[in-house]
């Protein structure tokens, strides 16, 4: 009827209003339509067209009789108009009057009710309303709308909360005093959003509700207000996939936990009911009720909280005493410390009152101890004393006395240990209160100081070695009690530090009872609070075991190494390094063993490597580097040709490289030109360069590329060119040459011009493989080749050359498909703190140009030279992630099923990494090997057993196997179950350990295949 | 719920007592901090001599391993409770001390025999058999079969020892009980937690 109305009209008329215009296309096109409201706006605007004469072409659709969508799409419109048009079109009284206007229809008329919110909100935006008004709308809506559910639109209803948050955003007084002086208006108000179900308006509900509830005197609307938010707990939404709004579950816990924690009002209603869920049988729901509690104890008042403390606590203590789920027990735990958190800021008697039966409980379980209800015990009180120095005191009060009765009453070690653990929860309490609270009071604690110091001490030293579980609470305890600036005399943290450094020093236990490991730990860590005691007393006692000249080296290492260990403090770091290097002074002056020497230097490494120097600017001071690399350097110049040893010189090549490599390009270079001469003089002797090769390989990794210039590194290169063609150096000499190499290529030489240096250096890979190449000179190929790969700059010539050494495999041996791991294993040296360019795709690009070529030589090769090509591939696809690996998957398994058949001694490692890419395989990607099935399980049962397979191979194939019932469809691997169970009983006689803990995993794994569907067969 | 249980609050030992293998036998060469500071690659003059490769050479692989107590333990100390979410180690239920390997009774024989004696938590816990028989059936399916697994209740221990091994030592009743379902199924929750 209605359209039928507007295409007469259309028909008739030639000049059509705005309004008929929108009503023609409303339905059809929208854009049209907001076309149509826009041109409405500018015409407003521009002054041609009145507001008056607009409103009045409304008249017959708005108050149109027989069809209501007429009247709300008529309203659409100007809720269109009045959105988008500017504030200052409008006078304040026609705004007004327009108001006026909207709420006279609402009252009689619903439809387009979405709209007519829009609209006022609009006018609203044209211009602040006052008191009246504002009460006017409120009022008129909650009248006139009641309830929001009736309308089936979100969108509409949405429009109205939309402009109910509003007003309460921005009139808060107006509305208080709406709601003070009518006493009707909070039960509509309340009801009025009841049965809402979207999230979208929940959000805004929940978050307007929060005016009247924390700002308002809601006292005696308190449980209505509170059954409407609490109505929906708890929450359990879940968003669509690919929810639009992105409104998670979360976020309307958060908002309606926060309307629920808004008042104390709320209070009596809210505890029981919270309560009442927390015995849920759904963990989530507990969950939700426990960050509720929380969230109610810091929002209500003390005195309100005062009248459910004991309550909850009979409630909430069986989540801790009982644990079901270990994150409900730490927020139940939580919950307990806010509660007295609260009472600490406020009267000592709420406080007490809640302390008393938690105290009298906790002591209660520390009778029997040690359980887990005096396990739990511990917890609580640790949480509870974490809360407050005056939670804290009061705790140490009420417990300890009786703590340290039962310790002293009881001879037993298990009841001794349990109460020392409840012990140090209760001080690691103190200790973290020390951090942050400077009003801590410790005297509660201090009384008992004393007994605790004895008891660990005693526990410590002279307890069975066997009782681990003690000597470590001991241990933890004391450097606890260290901790605590004033819990001890200065005499008592004395003996505490000498107690743990003993242990460190003089206690040789092996296997079952060494607890060095934590002594070491905890030294380390009193080293933080007391550093001066530590080095006043604990240093000088690892002096005296550390001798200049040792008659038995291997003894000291264990010193040693907690020595070094300590330089993980920053407050002893400069300690340890100095004594150290004196330490390394004397005992190369006296001669001492060189493993001896080397040690120490290890201990300096170790120091500089994972302890704390001092930094400047975020890096490590230089004048370590003046004072403790730079005399290594000089005593290097001036040492007789191999008076040092190989493994000691890479040990302070390194010492020199870490300290060396963090330093600008200006400190380098002063350095570097300061070694220039005589390193250059001492490595144009052959027999010197050969010995100093460890040390110059770390030296040159540390330098920065701009610090050396272009003619001496085509010396360098062609020096070490020369010493890798050498055919009578040892391999291991010759590796740290090739290594040499790769740093330089990569590093130094400019890639512009990067074959010509190559060729003048004698090291152009396309020289080096031609004719019949020998062995050194496929090894200098393959260490060119990695410093350009890595290097990722000189991509045309790096592509020529892996070209050319991936044609070497159809004529020379295995042992060029053996070189192609070294392409990509790691290499310490080519790293960017060593300042070489490492590309970030190098490996995914190796693995394009190479292993494509690869699956195709293995599919067509002879059968005499495929082994080298299976060898080749998996040299490259061991040292890749996974992802580089995935898309050709397909293509990669018929290879690498073969790569299972190789038997020989010297493929061990190559079975491996295939191994390893299987089982990446079956954990991620199955169904690529599920028609394999048979020759794969078949396989992997043959690379079960030995001889032809070592032990770590045997493992890695039952690890492999095992996946397979687990990831593989049961179908498919039903049919081998009988098979592999049978042969994997041999496997449980393996002669290695862990060969049989994989076959017993495996074997259950089998095992486990058939359960339940036997009888249904 | 806990009334329902017959010892409703266990004492339990602490992970760093229970014996292990790591504990127990001192090793040869021990792991030093200083180790990984100068790192061995694969080198690029010599591709074979692999650090990896060299640190599980062919000699060592020979040596023999045997089956022990220790390993034994191991098999059966991570199964669970079925009252309570503990390891039957944790609960001393088992204990290394209690476990004893024998040798083969005569030179011809190839059986040695496993034997394991079962604390029970209370003299009077009615699960007593279950646990027997978890354990049992755990050590018939990860020892290779030249062992014999005789499972039994530690003398004085339990008020319905006597019952309980006969039960356990025949292997009829043995079978007979994998066969019933809802035991079969408490058994397997028993040993989810064995890896």
């Amino acid at each position: 009827m209605g359209h039928y109305n507007i295409l007469k009209s259309v028909q008739e008329d030639e000049e059509m209003s705005d309004i008929e215009l929108y009503l023609f296309e409303v339905d059809k096109n929208k854009d049209e339509a907001q076309r149509i409201a826009a041109q409405s706006v500018s015409r407003l605007e521009a002054k041609t067209l009145k507001l008056i004469d607009l409103i009045t072409s409304l008249e017959p659709y708005i108050n149109d009789k027989d069809d209501g969508s007429i009247r709300a799409k008529t309203v659409t419109y100007l809720a269109d108009v009045l959105s988008s048009l500017p504030a200052r079109v409008l006078s304040g009284q026609e705004r007004r009057l327009l108001c006026d206007f909207i709420l006279g229809r609402i009252e009689g008329d619903a439809e387009g009710i979405g709209a007519s919110a829009r609209a006022l909100t609009a006018l609203e935006g044209m211009g602040k309303w006052d008191v009246a008004t504002i009460q006017n709308v409120m009022r008129t809506f909650i009248e006139n709308t009641h309830p929001l559910r009736q309308y089936k639109l979100q969108t509409e209803r949405y429009a109205l909360v939309q402009l109910i948050d509003l007003l309460l955003a921005k009139y808060r007084d107006a509305l208080r005093q709406l709601h003070e002086s009518d006493h009707e208006f909070m039960p509509g108000f309340i009801s009025y959003f009841e049965g809402e179900k979207d999230p979208r308006n929940l959000m805004i509900i929940f978050s307007l509700l929060q005016v009247p509830m924390t700002e308002w005197d809601i006292h005696a609307n308190a449980q209505d207000l509170f059954d409407s938010v609490f109505n929906y707990f708890p929450i359990t939404f879940k968003p669509p996939p690919d929810d639009p709004y992105g409104i998670t579950a979360q976020d309307l816990k958060d908002r309606l936990r926060d309307c629920i924690a808004a008042n104390s009002d709320f209070a009596p209603y809210a505890f029981p009911q919270l309560l009442d869920k927390l015995d849920s049988t759904s963990m989530n729901t507990k969950r939700d009720v426990l960050h509720t509690i929380q969230a109610c104890v810091v929002g209500y008042e003390a005195k309100t909280i005062n009248l459910y403390s004991v309550t909850l606590w009979d409630a909430l203590k069986f989540e801790i005493l009982n644990v079901q789920e270990e994150d409900l027990a730490v927020e139940s735990l939580k919950a307990l410390g806010l509660i007295a958190a609260k009472f600490a800021e406020s009267a000592e008697g709420p406080l007490n009152a809640y302390l008393r039966p938690i105290i009298k409980e906790c002591n209660e379980h520390l009778e029997d101890a040690p359980t887990k209800q005096s396990e739990a015990a511990g917890r609580i009180l640790h949480a509870l004393a974490s809360s407050a120095p005056a939670v804290a005191d009061k705790i140490a009060k009420g417990i300890l006395p009786v703590l340290f009765s039962l310790y002293n009453g009881s001879q037993s070690i298990t009841k001794r240990r349990g109460l020392l653990e409840a012990l140090n929860e209760i001080v690691a309490a103190y200790v973290k209160l020390d951090e942050v609270r400077p009003d801590l009071n410790v005297e509660a604690l201090q009384a008992f100081a004393s007994d605790a110091l004895e008891a660990m001490i005693r526990a410590l030293l002279h307890a069975p070695r066997a009782e681990v579980s003690f000597r470590l609470a001991s241990l933890k305890g004391l450097s606890q009690l260290v901790s605590i600036r004033k819990a001890l005399s200065e005499k008592e943290t004395e003996r505490a530090v000498d107690a743990i450094t003993n242990i460190v020093l003089h206690e040789q236990i092996e296997g079952h009872g060494n607890i060095r490991a934590q002594a070491i730990e905890a030294l380390t860590g009193v080293a933080h609070s007391v550093p001066l005691v530590v080095r006043d007393r604990s240093v000088p006692a690892f002096m005296v075991e550390l001798p200049d000249e040792p008659s038995d080296v291997s003894a000291q290492a264990p010193v040693l190494e907690a020595f070094a260990y300590l330089s993980t403090e920053r407050q002893v770091f400069d300690t340890v390094v100095l004594r150290l290097k004196n330490k390394y002074g004397s005992a190369r002056h006296q001669e001492a063993p060189k493993t001896y020497q080397r040690s120490l230097l290890l201990a300096l490494l170790y120091a500089f490597t994972f302890g704390a120097p001092m930094q400047e600017d975020g890096i490590t001071r230089s004048t370590y580097y003046t004072e403790y690399a730079e005399p290594l350097l000089t005593d290097i110049a001036s040492s007789g040709q191999g008076e040092l040893e190989h493994s000691t010189l890479d040990v302070i090549g390194r010492i020199v490289n870490v300290l060396f490599r963090p330093q600008g390009a200006h400190f380098q270079s002063t350095v570097y030109n300061k070694n220039l001469q005589w390193l250059s003089s001492a490595v144009k002797d052959k027999a010197e360069a050969v010995s100093l090769a460890p040390f110059t390989l770390q030296y040159y990794a540390a330098i920065r590329p701009e610090v050396v210039d272009a003619e001496d590194l085509v010396s360098v290169l062609k020096a070490q060119s020369h010493l890798a063609r050498q055919t009578t150096s040892d391999p291991g000499a010759i590796g740290t040459v090739l290594r040499h190499i790769s740093l330089l290529v990569n590093k130094f030489v400019n890639p512009k011009t990067m074959q010509a240096t190559l060729e003048a250096s004698n090291i152009e890979v396309g020289a080096l493989l031609s004719g019949t190449p020998a062995p050194q000179a496929i090894g200098a190929a393959f260490a060119v080749v990695k410093g350009l790969l890595i290097q990722g700059k000189s991509g045309a010539l790096a592509t020529r050359y892996l070209q050319a050494l991936l044609e070497l495999l159809a004529s020379e041996g295995k042992d060029v498909g053996r070189h192609f791991a070294t392409l990509l294993a790691p290499d310490d040296i080519l790293s960017k703190e060593n300042h070489c360019l490492v590309s970030g795709l190098y490996k995914q690009k190796i693995f394009n140009q190479a292993v494509p070529f690869m699956i195709e030589a293995v599919r067509t090769a002879d059968t005499s030279i495929k082994p080298n090509y299976l060898i080749a591939l998996s040299g490259i696809l061991r040292w890749l992630p996974y992802s580089v690996i995935e898309p050709s998957l397909q293509s990669l398994i018929a290879p690498l099923l073969q790569t299972l058949d190789l038997n020989e001694p010297g493929e061990q490692e190559v079975k491996a990494s295939a191994l390893i890419i299987f089982e990446s395989l079956l954990m991620h990607d199955p169904t690529v090997v599920a028609e394999h099935t048979a020759s794969l399980v078949t396989r992997l049962l043959n690379s079960t057993t030995g001889p032809a397979n070592n032990a770590s191979v045997r493992a890695k194939a039952l690890q492999c196997l095992a996946l397979a019932p687990r990831q593989l469809k049961r179908e498919a691997v039903v049919p081998y179950r009988r098979q592999v169970v049978k042969k994997l009983q041999a496997c449980l006689d393996d002669t290695k350990r862990s060969v049989r803990t994989e076959a017993v995993k495996c074997r259950t794994a089998w095992l486990g295949l058939d359960e339940g569907n036997d009888d249904d067969e | 719920m806990d009334a329902d249980k017959d010892n409703a609050n266990p004492t339990i030992i602490n992970p760093s007592d229970l014996p292990s293998r790591r504990r127990s036998a001192p090793t040869a060469k021990r792991p030093g901090i200083f180790d990984a500071l100068a790192p061995a690659y694969p080198s690029l003059a010599d591709p074979l001599s692999s650090p990896e490769a060299s640190s599980d050479s062919a000699s060592s692989d020979e040596e023999r391993e045997e089956i022990d107590e220790q390993e034994v333990y191991d098999l059966i100390s991570t199964i669970s409770d079925p009252e309570h979410p503990l390891s039957l180690g944790s609960l001393g239920v088992v204990k290394l001390d209690d476990i004893l390997i024998l040798p083969p009774t005569s030179p011809r024989s190839r059986i040695s025999t496993v034997r394991v004696l079962i604390t029970p938590t209370t003299s009077a816990c009615s699960l007593t058999t279950v646990i027997g028989l978890g354990v049992k059936v755990r050590l018939v399916n990860a020892l290779p079969p030249r062992f014999r697994v005789d499972v039994r209740i530690k003398e004085g221990t339990s008020r319905t020892a006597d019952e309980v091994n006969k039960q356990l030592g025949d292997k009829e009743r043995v079978a007979a009980a994998m066969e019933n379902k809802s035991l079969v199924n408490v058994v397997n929750t028993m040993l989810a937690t064995c890896e």
